[in-house]
């Protein structure tokens, strides 16, 4: 293995770089229809999460009413809401700082 | 009344229905179609915007049915142009393949024996592949929403529900809610297990 060469970088535009990687996130919602075994294989079923992780998601989306579920560009994002549509379960998305 | 298991050998979810049951299940499944057709998701809500009434490509706002709003939530809360273009994308794909799984639903019925008017003492065997549980799946949860959204199901009232007298239409509603659910729960299980 080789060290990578410097390469010369223009100076960066902060306001530039942190609009681009500001990410997004999924969030799915409460609702009291989807049953919790349907939810968790949703989970693992599209997003590839293991047992555990999607069992995690789906309890926080139960106790808490909502759990962000996946995290990345907004275009991503908006694959993944459509995704959650066509599975039934309620989904928004908004960046990922917003409170 | 059964629900789903796994068949051992092929993997496939396997059920009998009686005529009864994959009647009503195919009944379901022709009003979600029926229900998705209406109020069309290119209809234009009257607007005098230009932009609007030029623009056939999709629905931007959220439909007035309550049940459609819920099966085509908007993805951006605070964002009303974003969840307009959102909308505006994907909402005559989604109607389109809620539409196309519960067409499915009854092609399977059908081909599995379910005739056009099913007499008494028939049973209806069916085996679903992954893809196919996976669709019926789906459309259970749509027909379930569709359910819940018209009865006014809430978190935790299952005991308000459960108390009705049984000759209360609504009651026997919800058991056909409840039976739906069964059959969501125990297809999950044959195909998770």
């Amino acid at each position: 293995m080789s060290a990578p060469s410097p390469v010369e970088l223009d100076e960066p535009v902060t306001d530039d770089i942190t609009q681009l990687s500001t990410p997004w996130v999924t969030i799915v919602w409460n609702d009291p229809v989807n049953l919790m075994s349907y939810v968790t294989f949703v989970f693992q079923q599209y997003f590839g999460y293991a047992r555990n992780k999607a069992e995690k998601l789906m309890l926080e989306v139960h106790h808490d009413g909502r759990s962000v579920v996946s995290t990345g560009s907004r275009e991503e994002m908006e694959r993944d809401v459509q995704a959650m549509h066509e599975y039934g379960l309620w989904a928004t998305m908004q960046k990922a700082d917003t409170p | 009344m059964s629900g789903f298991t796994r068949h051992r050998k092929s993997g496939a979810a396997v059920t009998t229905f009686t005529a009864f049951e994959a009647d009503l299940l195919r009944s379901l499944a022709a009003q979600l179609i029926e229900l998705l057709r209406n109020e069309s998701a290119t209809e234009q809500i009257a607007s005098d915007e230009l932009e609007d009434m030029l623009d056939f490509t999709g629905p931007t706002r959220e439909p007035e049915d309550p049940v459609l709003a819920r099966l085509f939530p908007t993805a951006y809360p605070e964002d009303e142009e974003a969840s307009a273009e959102f909308r505006r994308y994907t909402e005559s794909d989604l109607r389109n393949g809620k539409a196309a799984g519960a067409a499915m639903i009854i092609d399977t019925l059908e081909e599995a024996g379910l005739p056009a008017e099913p007499e008494d003492g028939l049973f209806i065997d069916v085996e679903l592949d992954q893809a196919t549980a996976i669709t019926w799946m789906r459309s259970f949860t749509d027909m379930r929403l569709a359910i819940a959204t018209r009865l006014g199901i809430e978190e935790g009232d299952e005991d308000f529900w459960y108390a009705l007298p049984d000759d209360d239409p609504r009651a026997q509603v919800h058991d056909i809610y409840d039976w739906v659910g069964y059959l969501q729960e125990t297809l999950v299980h044959a195909l998770a297990s």
